[in-house]
């Protein structure tokens, strides 16, 4: 079987260790005998139908995200189409805030977002920085936030997960992320995915069950390493 | 008045912190004297003569010695926050201590704290090393990091000299905003490109600029240093490309301060590193790593030193001066450490072992050469027992403090605060 990954502004919207998400889904596919690709789709590039069987979309600086908001228009219509057909999709906060509906920053005008989750974004003065633990359909996961925007889910939004410990969201409203289809947003670095196995392999399960039109049993692997990762941060910090 | 027992009451601190072994009293007699007075820097620096502030992510505390060292050779009288705590307590807590006249003073300051502490100081000389992604808690992002600069370097006297790391892009905005003169130093051939040096060829034109690099594995490197009417060669006794940059920032700050170019050179045969800065034990070595770029260039380093029978020790912190958040360990090529036919033993430790463990087996390691002993103390003991090569031993901030006191007590090495400036 083959998997091919799109990594959505990998040049620009790389920050602070979202890449760990890349390797995991990289390496986990490979131990099953999977052949990956990954492909950063940036600015000007374009992007096709049955092109990629999944998505990664990580955070940026400032600067780079308003070029990145501009060109995500452009890419937009594919993007929503593929995530209806059921192509999953990780995004992670600048990324998962642009898939919302808007951002409204400090000053000046609303940026625009591609309304694939029901959300939208407010520049805040607070800085929500430090662990996170959420309970999930995955169980526990850990990460690490940081983040001053705050998130907010329209009715018919469903967040990701219950905040246990940290801020999630926008700090008040216990809810992290959300979850449209196979699509994922929210605000945990750390990275991610490697210290959540569960999840890492749910994405690829069904990225390639969406394109092999099957179900998918992926092989069990030896994940001691990774929840002794999990369980010691979870333990250490909830 | 207000100073004066400002300094005393931090002197107080000073004795009492070593007497009672809270630590090497780097940090906390600036501290409590701060609160007593706050102008308490500005004051008590403007009796030395020449001040020069070094700033950056990589290579601050090495450049300061790297100047320092050559200002002694030089006969000046020199104070510096040698410990490495760079915050205005840090420098603070240096200047109560010192006593009598310096000729130069020289600071190694923190990222964020150059905003706010290095027009106290009113410097002479101001020295971007470079600026990479580090602590993001803490700093922010880069373009933020550049542009808190960009405007402290506006409030800057016209007559400060700036230097400025020429392979580094990202620096390129600070001399735009600044009036004054700027000079730069860089490696041929070389560009900082993100996290890493990559080899690359454009145009440059540097004031101070490093040609023909020959790397000699752990034992340093040579090359040709070139400047306005001259070429020198340099024997460094540092290894890797990095630390090239901070002798090319420091010799150009020596030379800005008249110092002969022939004997600062000659100077380099009696350099010793700072501590935990590629540092020799008996037994291995001890590589500070602290955010992605400088872990990768340390990996570069040593992988093609290492043998068959050494093994690594790596301790990852969580404290606050480490950052406390660990997502920058996948963004560190952990893969540079995989050399041929790998089989080398790796014990994680610190308080974020097991993520540690986690990023080596994607990195490519076998599980089963990876071992996890959170406590520092019992993970050096198991890495050297039975160790037929040597040890590699990397660790982030604190872990090195933590590090340094073990050696100490087990009678390897003097304590940090104890060793020669």
């Amino acid at each position: 079987m083959k998997l091919t990954i799109g990594y959505l502004y990998g040049d620009l919207m790389n920050i602070y260790g979202d890449t760990g998400n890349i390797i995991a889904l990289k390496k986990r596919a490979l131990w099953r005998g999977i052949e990956v690709k990954v492909k950063v789709k940036s600015i000007k590039e374009k992007l096709k139908e049955k092109e990629c069987d999944l998505f990664f979309f990580g955070g940026g600086q400032d600067q780079q995200q308003n070029i990145v908001a501009k060109d995500l228009k452009t890419k937009a219509k594919i993007i929503k189409s593929e995530v209806e057909r059921g192509v999953p999709l990780l995004s992670i906060c600048g990324g998962y805030q642009l898939l919302g509906e808007y951002y409204q920053p400090h000053k000046g005008p609303k940026l625009p977002g591609i309304s694939l989750f029901p959300s939208y974004t407010v520049a805040s003065y607070d800085r929500m920085i430090g662990n996170i633990v959420i309970e999930s359909m995955f169980g526990k996961l850990v990460g690490f936030e940081n983040h001053s925007g705050k998130t907010y889910l329209k009715e018919g939004g469903v967040p990701l997960g219950k905040v246990i410990k940290g801020f999630g969201n926008n700090g008040s409203d216990h809810t992290e992320g959300s979850i449209y289809k196979n699509a994922i947003g929210c605000y945990m670095h750390g990275s991610l995915l490697p210290k959540n196995p569960k999840l890492a392999d749910w994405l690829i399960k069904k990225a390639l069950e969406v394109k092999y039109q099957k179900e998918i049993n992926l092989k069990p692997l030896d994940d001691t390493l990774e929840l002794q990762a999990q369980y010691a941060a979870i333990k250490k910090f909830s | 008045m207000k100073t004066q027992f400002a300094v005393l009451f931090g002197k107080a601190i000073f004795w009492l912190s070593r007497l009672l072994h809270f630590g090497g009293g780097s940090a906390a007699p600036g501290l409590y004297a701060l609160n007593l007075d706050p102008n308490l820097v500005k004051k008590l620096s403007s009796s030395i003569s020449t001040n020069i502030v070094i700033t950056g992510t990589n290579g601050k505390t090495t450049t300061s010695r790297l100047l320092s060292h050559f200002a002694k050779t030089a006969g000046l009288q020199v104070i510096r926050n040698h410990t490495g705590s760079n915050m205005e307590r840090g420098i603070a807590s240096t200047l109560i201590q010192g006593n009598g006249d310096y000729d130069l003073g020289i600071w190694e300051m923190d990222e964020g704290a150059f905003n706010t502490v290095s027009s106290k100081l009113n410097p002479d000389v101001i020295v971007f090393l470079n600026v990479f992604r580090d602590q993001l808690d803490r700093y922010g992002e880069i373009d933020t990091v550049v542009s808190n600069w960009s405007e402290s370097l506006k409030k800057v006297s016209l007559k400060t000299k700036v230097f400025i790391n020429g392979d580094d892009a990202s620096l390129d905005k600070l001399q735009k905003g600044f009036k004054g003169k700027v000079q730069k130093f860089g490696v041929k051939d070389y560009k900082i490109v993100g996290e890493s040096l990559e080899h690359k060829k454009e145009k440059e034109s540097l004031d101070f600029e490093a040609k023909n690099v020959r790397l000699r594995g752990l034992t340093g490197s040579s090359f040709k240093l070139s400047i306005v009417n001259c070429q020198l060669s340099i024997v460094l006794p540092l290894p890797g490309i990095y630390h090239i940059y901070d002798f090319l920032a420091a010799f150009a700050v020596g030379s800005t301060l008249g110092f002969d170019g022939k004997k600062m050179i000659k100077s380099l045969n009696s350099f010793s590193p700072a501590f935990g800065r590629v540092e020799k034990l008996d037994f291995g070595y001890i590589f500070l790593i602290k955010n992605p770029a400088g872990a990768t260039q340390v990996f570069a380093t040593i992988t093609p030193e290492l043998k068959k029978d050494d093994r690594i020790l790596l301790a990852l912190n969580d404290n606050l001066a480490d950052g406390t958040d660990v997502s920058w360990i996948w963004d560190a090529e952990f893969e540079r450490l995989q050399v041929t036919g790998n089989r080398l033993q790796i014990i994680c430790s610190g308080t974020r072992a097991d993520d540690l463990a986690n990023r080596l087996k994607y990195a490519g390691f076998d599980p089963k050469h990876i071992a996890v002993e959170s406590d520092l103390e019992s993970a050096l003991k198991k890495a050297k027992q039975g160790l037929k090569g040597k040890l590699f031993i990397l660790p982030t901030y604190t872990a090195l403090l933590k590090l340094q006191s073990i050696l100490a007590e087990s009678g390897i090495k003097n304590h940090y605060w104890k060793e020669e400036d």
